[in-house]
């Protein structure tokens, strides 16, 4: 009994080591193999300028512009729609049906994004062409409303799990009292729920940020600086994605390196913060 | 017989189902206003279902379903309290209810009293603080907490707490008040302070009083009910 335990205790602890291990690995090696560029002192410069490989050019400002632009739009789409949505299976739930709603939407979090992508070329792609009159549909709008609905279903999620934590000895309170449903949703539920809400917020951005597909389908991946959400543009991913380079050596494709090492540290960053709100609701509850 | 001026509440032929499972078979009762009436019974034979039937607690419930006819008197007039028509907020001011855990919102304890005042939309900041005094004196608080009204509620001991909660629930002068089992988290004196409280009440409110303690049951019910095998049968 103690041997089998000591002998569970290692494995899963030297797996955890290991796959720590590994993601750190990765920063590691994308450093080292960035270093080049890093050693120039041109990480700022490379960061901020524009890609022209022809002009000896290889700044990554159009693609992390790019990105924050799609990621962030995507989350501005996303979030009233997975607000609503989670109030409807969490706080409203008509005849239980917020239960089956629940399960269709857990259910999404299943799809490839490639099908997203198909869809989004398919459907989304010439109908925005259409409504806006205006360049080929390819670009920030369609990638950030296709991104939206594959990050929604995690959003969503996360919303209802806060919304569920909500202690029910509150909500009779209000109930009781005469509160209506938006009343007991702004005075109990949003201040108990707001910080699990944030870290859902924050985890689909992380996801919206680190999509490749759907950006690379149907962003249109123009590497210029975009003027207009109707612009074409190019993500981090997409453009690691991209990057076709004979000569390993060659500074355009060491920026692959470079986006890496943004990327990962723009998603460790919020998941370091949605780590840091989770444990700070924790010891509220506890008190 | 009470005459039918002094019924505040009447029952009729009231069931109630969990998942099409009775818990109330067949209830008729009437209550007198201005009275205790006391519910006891064996645990899980639907006192607090029973309670909730009164306020539509239920509703929020998934898979309830209620059968029967239950009006109560506001004024001169019975009012069919299940009426399409008739709005389940307007209800819920005038049947409070307060609950066997005290449940005090986490705000401070003025903020808590002068919540449901908020809820309905009275903003007059002057007649809103009176009526915060009024309700904590009426729960016999208001001596213990004048000078902390800006703490945060959930610091004060349980016998406070739930003293504030029947001042949150007095502050709307509801006219029938809802208690389910309201000393049963508490030590016998916060107890009998609740019990000396709801004994001042009863010039303003009329009371449903669920308690397990029969000693309590006598000493302040008017009339006491058992509930049990679904059936609700008189006591004294
Ligand atoms: N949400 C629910 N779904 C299904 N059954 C329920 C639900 N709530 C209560 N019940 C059942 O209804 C019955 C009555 O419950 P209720 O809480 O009204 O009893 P009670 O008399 O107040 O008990 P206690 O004295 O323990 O408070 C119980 O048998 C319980 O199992
Ligand atoms: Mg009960």
């Amino acid at each position: 009994m103690d041997v089998k335990e000591t002998i569970f205790k290692s494995v899963f602890f030297a797996a955890s080591i290991l796959s720590a291990g590994i993601t750190l690995f990765i920063l590691g090696f994308m450093i080292v193999l960035a270093l080049p560029i890093l050693k120039q002192g041109l990480f700022f410069d490379m960061l901020t300028g524009p890609w022209a490989p022809d002009h000896g050019l290889f700044g990554l400002g159009p693609m992390i512009i790019g990105t924050i632009c799609i990621a962030l739009m995507a989350l501005v789409i996303s979030f009233p729609v997975s607000l609503g949505c989670s109030f409807f299976i969490g706080i409203l739930n008509p005849r239980g049906l917020g239960k089956w709603l629940k399960k269709i939407i857990e259910s999404m979090t299943a799809v490839p994004t490639v099908i997203y992508g198909f869809v989004g070329i398919f459907f989304l792609v010439p109908l925005v062409r259409e409504l806006f009159l205006k360049g080929s549909g390819m670009c920030i709008l369609s990638a950030a409303i296709m991104l939206s609905i594959l990050i929604s279903p995690t959003m969503i999620l996360f919303f209802v799990q806060s919304f569920s934590m909500v202690p029910q000895n509150d909500l009779n309170a209000v109930d009781a009292l005469g509160g209506n449903t938006a009343q007991k949703f702004f005075y109990v539920v949003l201040p108990h729920s707001w910080k699990g809400m944030l870290t859902g917020i924050i985890l689909s951005f992380g996801r919206a940020m680190g999509d490749t597909l759907i950006a690379l389908m149907i962003s249109g991946n123009s590497v210029a600086f975009p003027g207009s959400v109707l612009d074409s543009a190019r993500t981090l991913t997409a453009h690691i994605a991209l990057i076709i380079a004979a000569d390993f050596d060659s500074i355009e494709f060491k920026t692959i390196f470079l986006s890496s090492i943004f990327l990962y540290i723009m998603t460790s960053f919020g998941i370091i913060m949605s780590r840091f709100s989770f444990k700070k609701r924790k010891t509220i509850n506890e008190t | 017989m009470p005459m039918t001026e002094n019924i505040k509440i009447n029952i009729k032929n009231l069931w109630f189902y969990y998942n099409d499972h009775p818990i109330l078979e067949d209830i008729s009762l009437e209550i007198p206003q201005n009275t205790i009436t006391a519910v006891t019974g064996p645990s899980g034979q639907g006192k607090s279902t029973f309670l909730m039937t009164l306020n539509r607690l239920w509703e929020s419930i998934e898979e309830t379903r209620i059968k029967g006819h239950i009006e109560i008197r506001f004024g001169s007039d019975f009012q069919n309290i299940y009426d399409k028509r008739y709005n389940v907020s307007d209800l819920r001011r005038q049947v409070g209810m307060v609950f066997q855990v005290p449940n005090p919102l986490p705000m401070s304890i003025y903020n808590n009293i002068a919540f449901p005042l908020k809820l309905k939309g009275e903003n007059n900041k002057t007649l809103g603080s009176f009526r915060v005094e009024d309700a904590l004196k009426r729960s016999f608080l208001w001596d213990e907490v004048k000078d902390r009204l800006n703490e945060d509620a959930r610091a004060l001991s349980g016998g406070q707490q739930q003293r504030l909660c029947i001042a949150r629930a007095l502050v709307l002068n509801p006219q029938v008040l809802l208690l389910d089992e309201p000393t049963s988290s508490l030590d016998d004196k916060s107890g009998r302070v609740i019990e000396d409280l709801l004994l001042e009440l009863k010039k303003d409110c009329t009371m449903i009083l669920v308690s397990h303690y029969l000693d309590q049951v006598k000493r302040i019910a008017d009339s006491g009910m058992v509930l049990s095998d679904r059936q609700m049968k008189q006591q004294w």
